[in-house]
């Protein structure tokens, strides 16, 4: 095995035990360098979790990660990285009132709620926090259910920006 | 000025060296260029079967490659959303379904089947579509024409599902035909759409002459989503549409009857391979080389619900015997920032050279395949391209060889065809 095939297979075994997300996650971190960490992480570790959610200080607690329970169907930009919240669009787009549903279980109380993601819409795309996450996506055909499909419907304009996760009730079964 | 003239012995001097040992070549008569003409536009060859498009919904185009030169040809810039050119070969034309607003991301919006002349790409004609086409991160069988080339067939979703049909021929609008519960077209003969339904079932709408509904049949489910969905990335070889299931289990839908038949569905994986995890995943993750019948699969490893991650490889099957031929481990589809290619120059000492190839390599291969393509002449290549870069990674389609990368300066790739083999679908 020469030098070239040793560093490839090395770089490539490297980047095969970390998931593809995970992994875009880091060259992301990486490019951005310390744009990655909390700018004031005083005021975010006093920080408390609202009711019922998990300490913003948990990957599953922090609505600017991709692994924030409430994103397990997502697939978009996260409107919370982008000016606005997991539950409120950036400033200036407008958020549409129609999915896709996606159900989640909350690590708290460990009940499944059904979430709403609901598209920000009328300004291009974001372009941080990529997230996509397909828990029980199914295809366009099932369209309530699938995170692929331009969900600018019932907008001014169909143009995508990035996407909420809105709690809408709870589920008794996954699916 | 007296340097000038200093210099102009010294130069005089050396070129006469320089001739004397040879290191020149014949001196040409000095002769001004000739005068040329401005205005002028390239006007492109008959297509070749190695030429493709690839789409970039952030530069709103979709580009013309000769994937054999690594050549960029031209684009139709076409609006928002992944831009899928149809080629209607017969008449000599190219068409997209297209969105747009009067002030770019807002004020009216326009929906437009816009028809361009294939040698120029410049635009002949449109006609104005219901508002309201469907539009999505996967590209393929949102819009298509019927065989004959007739009629362009554009899926629409509000939620509520339709289909707009074009005349070609008198180039204005048929009509909309609802089509509750069932989405994306599928073309097969006979002025046929086939479509697929909420429930597992496959709605077939035939068109009439003035492109109104003719007929419209509406089979059993023949497979279960809540259990096993089929993904909507199909591929067409005749009347015969394939389907891969998120499990990996291949449907064969035959269209050329009355009635569709559904050939009892075949493991995509042997028992190991399904419990290694191999999955299928992918905005295309099926292609396919219809005269040497081999299907190819982007597939990774992964849990359940990860039918949308990349591939790290592409396995290649005999269609008719059911058979796993090959499997390519892939190689850097290839990375870009702002659609210029990520190389690591050839003029690079080692090891600066190795470590570098092999950090590109690393992250362009983790970002993995998202759509694979084949031409369709006799000596086929693989296209395969990320959604996160602009290049494209191409193979023999018949022995799986890496050959090249080549780039056509998009920024994402969302959406790759390679419709110039010139055979029947």
């Amino acid at each position: 095995m020469n030098m070239d095939d040793w560093v490839s297979d090395l770089t490539r075994a490297v980047a095969r035990r970390t998931s593809r997300r995970g992994f875009l996650a880091g060259i992301g971190a990486v490019l951005v360098g310390g744009g990655a960490t909390p700018l004031l992480p005083i005021s975010r570790a006093s920080a408390q979790g609202a009711p019922g959610e998990p300490h913003p200080d948990k990957p599953e607690g922090d609505p600017e990660g991709c692994d924030y329970w409430r994103y397990c169907a997502i697939d978009g930009f996260l409107a919370s990285c982008c000016g606005g919240t997991h539950t409120a669009c950036p400033p200036g787009t407008e958020m549409s009132p129609i999915t896709w549903l996606g159900t989640c279980r909350n690590p708290v109380d460990g009940t499944e709620y059904v979430i709403s993601y609901n598209d920000c819409c009328g300004k291009e795309v974001c372009g941080r926090c990529f997230c996509r996450r397909t828990e029980g996506d199914k295809p366009i055909y099932y369209t309530h259910k699938n995170n692929d499909i331009d969900w600018c419907m019932g907008t001014s304009s169909v143009i995508y920006n990035s996407t909420v996760a809105i709690v809408v009730g709870t589920s008794t079964k996954k699916g | 000025m007296s340097t000038a003239v200093q210099d102009r012995p010294f130069g005089s001097i050396l070129v006469a060296s320089l001739l004397l040992l040879g290191l020149l070549g014949p001196v040409p008569a000095r002769a001004e260029l000739p005068v040329e003409s401005t205005g002028q536009v390239v006007t492109l060859p008959a297509p070749a079967p190695h030429w493709a498009w690839v789409a970039d919904p952030l530069l709103r185009r979709s580009t013309l490659v000769d994937l054999d030169r690594g050549k960029t040809l031209g684009m139709v810039s076409a609006g928002f959303g992944p831009i899928m050119p149809m080629l209607a070969a017969g008449r000599g034309e190219v068409m997209v379904a297209e969105t747009h607003y009067s002030r770019g991301s807002r004020g009216e919006r326009t929906d437009v089947l816009t028809l361009y002349d294939m040698r120029t790409l410049a635009p002949t004609a449109e006609v104005v579509l219901p508002p309201k086409r469907a539009i999505s991160a996967v590209p393929s069988n949102h819009a298509t024409l019927t065989d004959d080339e007739r009629f362009a067939v554009v899926f629409n979703l509000t939620p509520a599902a339709s289909i707009s049909v074009v005349d070609l021929a008198e180039r204005r609008l048929a009509g909309e035909i609802a089509t509750p519960g069932c989405s994306l077209v599928y073309a097969v003969s006979g002025r046929r759409i086939a479509m697929l339904c909420l429930d597992g079932a496959l709605l077939v709408i035939a068109l009439d002459e003035g492109g109104g509904e003719a007929s419209r049949k509406r089979s059993a489910p023949f497979f279960d989503p809540q259990v096993d969905p089929i993904t909507e990335k199909g591929v067409r070889i005749g009347d015969r549409w394939l389907f891969a299931s998120f499990e990996g289990y291949l449907h064969e839908v035959d269209l050329s009857g009355e009635v569709p038949a559904f050939a009892e569905p075949w493991s995509l994986f042997d028992d190991g391979q399904r419990s290694d995890e191999w999955r299928i995943g992918g905005a295309q993750h099926l292609a396919l080389h219809r005269k040497s019948g081999r299907l190819f699969a982007l597939m990774h490893q992964g849990g359940v619900d990860t039918h949308k991650e990349s591939g790290s490889e592409v396995w290649v099957y005999d269609l008719a015997g059911r058979k796993l031929l090959q499997r390519i481990e892939l190689e850097s589809p290839g990375l870009t920032i702002m659609g210029f290619p990520i190389e690591v120059p050839e003029d690079w000492i080692w090891p600066l050279s190795s470590i570098a190839s092999g950090i590109v390599n690393a992250i362009g291969s983790a970002m993995g395949g998202d759509e694979i393509r084949a031409t369709q002449d006799e000596t086929p290549l693989l296209a395969v391209t990320s959604n996160f870069g602009g290049g494209i990674a191409l193979y023999d389609a018949l022995t799986g060889d890496f050959l090249r990368r080549i780039y056509s300066g998009n920024m994402t790739n969302v959406g790759l065809i390679a419709p110039f083999g010139g055979q029947a679908p």
